[in-house]
């Protein structure tokens, strides 16, 4: 059995511990403490005569602190009940640790407080088996400071003791005497510096930082939840789950170097950086909840718009960011992630948020400002993205060593199979990349002619859409089978896989009406549907698997796409059962929303099956959980108000949610399922 | 192959339909040369760079060695991982970093997609 591991985290920096507080490196897990994408600490463990500790209770404070209560020893045995230690320790862009040694004894007592520390300097990116780097390690009173260079990179740990310590190469040792039923108390301070020139680090010198105060951290996260609407609902785990997807969202939110404003990450441990699709799914998540994090993510995300060619980049001028990282690996172009843009779906997509933002919003400032932008990535779709000529955007990388092999949301190497297992060639045409282009067409026509003044681009958008609608319908449909083919290969052939990919195209709406009631009838069949929600591969398919990621496990940010989808067909019968498996799923694991859970039927597994490798908090699986809960309300903006058309699962009973932001200025939405006498009204499935 | 004095003197200046026509913005460039240092100063407004020689004080200072100009002249250096290499070091308003990514090439040998695609591995 796996040890628990626990973590406190602060935009991109996170430490990670067992369950005592201690770290010491795993090759499955980064565990450490990490910041811009550098482990800081590989090795922190904390000793009590030579004793290692063991946890009597933790508080997990906030997202950002936590509180360990231990004592010496091993849980079967312990070495002395006279003593216990508290181990305080928080994040924010340093870590912080107070420890607290009570002596309980009515004797005064001596004591040897030992920390050890140690660092590799790995990289986020090499975790399972990180290369030896040279430490140069520095001693002074009270503090240790280790430091890796490589020609002008160079990351360095600085630990601070408040108190007087022996220090030597590997840890600070306190000697120290503690009073009858008294405390000694010091803080560690962990610096994590990116040194630029004259040694001061990158940071102090640009000025988006500078105006990143240290402020209170709890208090932030006040304003943040205050900000927010406030919800009350009769089944009382869904407020439970709205508020506890808020603080993820507030945790997960950081500042790049280039800009002020903090946008989400993707989620820990893997992904603690900016994802052009992550953080574009969760803005689209999250307007009716947590607005203000889309104008920063557009802006970031324009600001990193591609203006090359440029092949180990997979970059092209107009493209949408997949990926930025800061560490050592990118810095040296071992890995192309210092700007990454192996992603067909982060281009579209971004059109599609800049216009709901501004539906949402009334923001006609920003549409203007991103007016160039905006016309760059729709641009982009038929320049560089259609890499057959046919009309289709498809993706193939450019960067065959390090380049990500399939550039949709379903980026697994094996995602895009058909029934039988086989691969489709290169380029490859996934057809929810279809649906987003067709989608980004219509809001460019709309932001053109409302916005650019240029009505002559609007029509020709219009035009373009309308043809690929069309097409799309010819193409991918499968009439013997009732659905759309999960891609085309680079000769037409449909790649015939039942996969999650067709619920993306109702939420886009480039499904032909009079298909949408047989898409949800396989959406919702067996195969498809878990019982926690759609998975995202059919089962009875060959290569479906419940435990592959993308070949048959249940993603929230795939349902909440699909459930939204439903609705805008009018199918509100079938969201709902999706919206109510979903809060069934987050009640029923504690902490955060998992990205993924494992696509077992629920009535054989009576419990959401979790995947080991499946991270938590992850930025578009808490906004997932409000963007259900809005399709469930029905929230939308018509014109200058916001329309309310509720269609709640049964059992969530009342719904209040107060203050909704938007160009209204603050609304609210009451709600209540319609009861089981109601079912009879709305619109079935017929198969 | 241009030198970073020549890519700036000669391509830099005049009218780049491919910067955002809203953002507006000083740069100076600090080229360091045998112990001495050239500065070039690049006035952004929309969508025309002014080129002058000028060591004012700018939004984004970005300074290195003529070796790391050179190499971005020449496309053959990422200036983001030459930031975070710390070879190009940048003070100021670091969004002018990116709109001077495209005042310079891309790599030369680089591909469009859709050739790339007739010589592209196969399913995999």
């Amino acid at each position: 059995m796996k040890q628990e591991l626990v973590h406190v985290l602060a935009g991109n920096s996170f430490a990670v511990s067992d369950a005592e507080g201690d770290m010491r490196p795993d090759p499955q897990v980064p565990v450490g403490l990490f910041s811009f994408d550098t482990r800081f600490l590989s090795h922190w463990v904390l000793t009590v005569d030579g004793s290692p500790l063991n946890s009597l209770s933790r508080d997990d404070l906030e997202y950002f602190e936590t509180r360990f209560v231990l004592v010496p020893g091993t849980a079967s045995h312990y070495v002395d009940a006279n003593v216990s230690v508290i181990r305080h320790r928080s994040i924010d862009d340093s870590f912080n640790e107070r420890i607290t040694v009570l002596n309980h004894s009515a004797r005064p007592a001596e004591y040897t407080v030992r920390m050890e520390v140690g660092n590799d300097f790995a990289d986020t990116g090499e975790i399972a088996g990180p290369r030896p780097r040279p430490v140069t390690v520095t001693r002074n009173p009270r503090q240790l400071r280790l430091r890796y260079q490589r020609e002008r990179f160079s990351r360095e740990t600085v630990v601070t003791a408040t108190e007087p310590a022996e220090v030597d190469d590997a840890g600070l040792t306190f000697r120290i005497k503690v009073p009858p039923n008294g405390s000694w108390t010091t803080d560690l301070h962990v610096q994590m510096v990116l040194r630029g020139e004259g040694s001061r680090d990158i940071r102090a010198h640009l000025e988006a930082h500078q105006q990143q105060v240290r402020a209170d951290m709890r208090e932030q996260l006040r304003q943040w939840r205050d900000r927010a609407p406030q919800l009350s609902a009769a089944r009382g785990a869904v407020a439970e789950t709205y508020q506890s997807c808020l603080t993820d969202l507030a945790a997960l939110r950081y500042t790049p170097l280039a800009y002020a404003q903090a946008v989400p990450v993707g989620g820990l441990p893997w992904a603690m950086t900016l994802y052009g699709r992550d953080a574009i799914v969760t803005c689209l998540e999250t307007l009716p909840f947590t607005p203000e994090l889309t104008p920063a993510t557009l802006r970031a995300l324009a600001l990193a718009q591609g203006g090359q060619l440029d092949d180990a980049h997979d970059e092209e001028p107009g493209k949408i960011i997949s990926e930025t990282r800061y560490g050592e690996s990118a810095a040296f172009g071992d890995q192309p992630t210092s700007l990454y843009y192996g992603a067909a779906d982060t281009t579209p997509l971004f059109v599609v948020l800049l216009d709901e933002y501004e539906l949402w919003s009334g923001d006609g400032d920003l549409v203007r400002q991103l007016r160039h932008p905006a016309r760059m990535a729709l641009d982009w779709l038929d320049t560089y993205g259609d890499l057959c000529g046919d009309g289709y955007l498809r993706y193939q990388r450019r960067n065959t060593a390090k380049g990500v092999i399939n550039q949709c949301w379903k980026n697994s190497p094996d995602a895009i199979r058909d029934r039988h297992g086989h691969a489709p060639a290169f380029p490859r045409a996934t057809c929810e990349l279809q649906g987003y282009a067709y989608d980004a067409k219509l809001r460019g026509a709309r932001l053109a002619r409302e916005f650019w003044g240029d009505p002559a681009y609007a029509d020709r958008l219009e035009r373009e859409a309308a043809a690929l609608k069309e097409r799309f319908n010819r193409d991918f449909w499968l009439p013997e089978r009732g659905y759309y083919a999960l891609a085309l290969e680079p000769d037409g052939t449909p790649v015939d896989a039942l996969a999650s990919n067709i619920g993306h195209l109702l939420w886009s709406g480039i499904v032909d009406e009079d298909r949408a009631v047989s898409v949800a009838g396989h959406l919702m069949d067996d195969r498809m549907f878990s019982g926690w929600g759609v998975r995202t591969y059919a089962d009875g398919q060959l290569p479906y698997n419940p435990v592959a990621a993308h070949l048959g496990a249940v993603w929230p940010a795939d349902n909440a796409l699909i459930a939204a989808g439903l609705r805008r067909y009018g199918l509100d019968l079938e969201s709902a059962r999706i919206v109510d498996a979903m809060f069934a799923l987050a009640e029923r694991l504690p902490g955060p929303v998992p990205e993924v859970v494992a696509g077992y039927s629920r009535q054989v597994t009576k419990y959401p099956v979790q995947l080991p490798s499946a991270g938590r908090p992850q930025s578009w699986s808490s906004g997932a959980l409000l963007m259900l809960l809005g399709t469930g309300l029905g929230l939308r903006p018509c014109g200058e108000n916001l329309l309310v058309d509720p269609a709640l699962p049964d059992g969530f009973g009342q719904v209040d949610v107060l203050d909704i932001p938007g160009r209204w200025g603050y609304s609210d939405a009451h709600a209540r399922d319609r009861g089981p006498r109601a079912r009879g009204q709305r619109r079935r499935l017929r198969r | 192959m241009a030198s970073a004095a020549e890519h700036l003197a000669s391509r830099v200046a005049g009218r780049h339909p491919e910067l955002p026509e809203t953002t507006a913005g000083t740069l100076r460039l600090d080229i360091r040369v045998n112990g001495h240092t050239d500065h070039w100063y690049l006035t952004i407004h929309d969508q025309k760079v002014d080129v002058s020689r000028s060591s004012a004080e700018a939004d984004l200072v970005v300074a290195a060695d003529r070796a790391v100009f050179d190499g971005l002249a020449a496309g053959r250096a990422h200036i983001g991982s030459a930031l975070l290499r710390n070879d190009v070091y940048a003070r100021g308003d670091l969004r002018l970093l990116m709109l001077l990514r495209r005042l310079f090439p891309g790599p030369p040998d680089a591909r469009h997609p859709r050739t790339s695609g007739l010589t592209g591995e196969a399913a995999g």
